[in-house]
């Protein structure tokens, strides 16, 4: 065991097994999953030595088919872009007024926006339930869902936004604009807005992901919405079911994956506007 | 061409007061550079006259008119900030247009304009750069060019050369003379370096603590300095015991004479350091237990003296202010 040789084999090989093991236990459930989903086989069938063999997206195809697919889709990518656009419409502007006039309610204003990720959706239904018989007029319509789902994704967009603009000179930059003759709302749409292009990015599709993965709200407010018709459509089809929810994994994975992209881009950009690194590259 | 005047300027930030009570003219076409230490205030009239902050008391006025509660925006002043304060999302051109396009100037005008400023600043061919692909120094060109695209009544320059090398520092500052004095803008020139205060001003007005301490030319500054404070704040200083009193005498290193001769002058001490710095050497002496520092400029000739000499000193008559115990 004193071996520094062992030690050293040791010390490169156990990050890597828990990598693996841990790789193991998030993709075997989704590929048992795909094959449920994906392979034209009876589950009792389905072994290693049929791993490849009659797979197809008919499932999936078939449940385009359904007569409520193309509503529920549609109402809620309207859903997502009305909740994207709430939810940008009420947070820059706060969290601008935050960072510069209210520098010290940042610890509090945070620990507000992540009280939906701590306080599970289903205490939100509950205070709906109670709500719902003296607020049906709102409540019957749709995009009543918006300002639950602008509150579910809080967590996720406040920080985006947040990030954006602790990386760009923001006090700076504004008393620049309004220098220059720039009202509040000039410099909001000139200057604020597409300097925080990435972080608005990041904002939106981590609402959209949050609006195509919402279940339990719009269940208790009897919305038609893509993850409702998922769950219905599950019951009639379970493969249909379990393969549309596979689609909307990947979807949501590619979003996730474009906003690193984005990330990555707009933080190498930054560092290489950096007085500090300017300094050392004219040296 | 415009003034600015400060009246009875006071503004606190909670427990602390920032401005006294500040009074200050700035003349048509006059660099004035408030100058001092971190802390004095002197960023804080910068920003009142900016319009970033409302004094508690007191008026700012333009050619007399009263301004204290006019928005930013809508002050026609042009600004340089310390930091690198260009729009990254605009190229160098566009950032020099912002402040036209505020004001609804016409496409054919402003473009004229972007011109003018770039051959302005020397930057005539980075038009279509972006920020992050200019130098330190070149964005604050850019800066100096957007302030002053809009034709403001007074330029505010808030440290806009302390973030640059030494050398970029120097032929910058050298830059804002020469196009202040070419177009005659009334300008208010923030900085805590005397040297820069000194090469740049038309008048220096020196904060401490809230309040202004002497407001004069650099001579006055340098040579008639007002309170102990101006004295010890721009330049070095030799602080000797007042022989004649209480309290202490204040004399500029030029201002003392020194000799080999050990009883020719009236104050005996040791060599204990000598710094030789191409146009003048400064010699440090020990008197007692102060050490003095004695400038000898070359072309009043040399003095060969080495470490453990025994040498006098004198201060020239006239020199020196005393400072009461």
């Amino acid at each position: 065991m004193n071996n520094p040789r062992f030690r050293q084999l040791l010390g490169r090989s156990v990050p890597t097994l828990i990598l693996l093991a841990s790789g193991i236990f998030f993709t075997f459930p989704l590929i048992a999953m795909a094959r449920f989903a994906f392979q034209n086989l009876q589950v009792i069938d389905l072994g290693w030595n049929n791993l490849f063999d009659k797979w197809s997206f008919s499932s999936v195809t078939a449940s385009f088919s359904d007569e409520f697919f193309s509503e529920a889709l549609t109402l809620s990518l309207k859903l997502a872009v009305g909740t994207a656009l709430f939810t940008l419409g009420l947070l820059i502007p706060t969290a601008v007024w935050v960072h510069l006039r209210l520098p010290k309610a940042r610890v509090f204003v945070e620990f507000l926006t992540i009280l939906p990720y701590v306080i599970p959706a289903i205490a939100l239904v509950a205070g709906i339930v109670v709500v719902k018989p003296h607020a049906r007029w709102f409540l019957n319509s749709d995009y009543s869902l918006i300002p639950f789902y602008v509150v579910l994704a809080l967590p996720f967009t406040y920080r985006s936004i947040d990030a954006g603009l602790r990386s760009i000179d923001l006090k700076v930059l504004v008393e620049a604009s309004r220098s220059l003759g720039s009202t509040w709302l000039a410099t909001l749409f000139r200057v604020i807005i597409p300097n925080l292009r990435a972080a608005i990015i990041s904002s939106t599709f981590l609402t959209v992901a949050v609006v195509l993965g919402e279940y339990t709200i719009s269940d208790v407010l009897l919305k038609r919405t893509f993850p409702s018709f998922m769950a219905q459509y599950r019951q009639s089809d379970p493969r249909g079911g379990y393969a549309l929810a596979i689609m909307a994994l990947i979807g949501t994975t590619f979003l996730f994956v474009a906003i690193g992209v984005l990330s990555r881009s707009r933080s190498t950009k930054l560092q290489s506007n950096s007085p500090q690194l300017k300094n050392e590259i004219l040296t | 061409m415009t003034s600015i005047s400060f009246t009875g300027i006071r503004k606190t930030f909670g427990a602390t007061v920032a401005l006294e009570s500040l009074d200050l003219d700035l003349q048509p076409g006059e660099l004035v550079s408030l100058l001092g230490p971190s802390g004095c205030g002197k960023t804080t009239a910068l920003r009142i006259a900016a319009g970033f902050e409302v004094p508690d008391a007191g008026i700012v006025s333009l050619s007399h008119r009263d301004i204290t509660r006019t928005p930013a925006h809508q002050r026609n002043m042009g600004m340089v900030f310390q930091s690198y304060s260009l729009f990254p999302n605009l190229t160098v051109a566009q950032n020099i247009e912002f402040g036209l396009r505020n004001r609804k100037i016409e496409k054919t005008k402003r473009l004229t304009r972007v011109g003018e400023m770039l051959e302005l600043v020397q930057l005539d061919d980075l038009g279509k750069r972006y920020p992050h692909q200019l130098s330190g120094g070149q964005q604050q060109r850019v800066a100096l060019a957007r302030a002053l695209a809009v034709q403001p009544e007074v330029l505010l320059l808030d440290e806009p050369l302390s973030a640059l090398d030494a050398k970029v520092r120097s032929t910058l500052r050298d830059e804002i003379r020469r196009i202040q004095t070419e177009l005659k803008t009334t300008t208010l020139f923030v900085t805590h370096d005397q040297e820069e205060a000194l090469a740049i001003s038309d008048r220096i007005g020196v904060m401490s603590n809230g309040q202004l301490e002497q407001l004069g030319t650099p001579e006055d500054i340098y040579l008639r300095p007002a309170s102990p404070f101006v004295a010890r704040f721009v330049g070095s200083i030799n602080e000797l015991p007042n022989t004649n009193g209480s309290g202490q005498i204040l004399v500029r290193p030029e201002d003392v004479t020194i000799s080999t001769d050990e009883d020719e002058l009236e104050m005996r001490g040791t060599t204990t350091r000598v710094t030789f710095q191409g146009p003048v050497t400064i010699i440090s002496v020990r008197v007692d237990v102060v050490d003095l520092l004695v400038n000898v400029h070359a072309a009043s000739g040399s003095i060969h003296t080495h470490v453990g000499d025994r040498v006098s000193l004198a201060v020239v008559p006239g020199r020196g202010i005393v400072e009461a115990a």
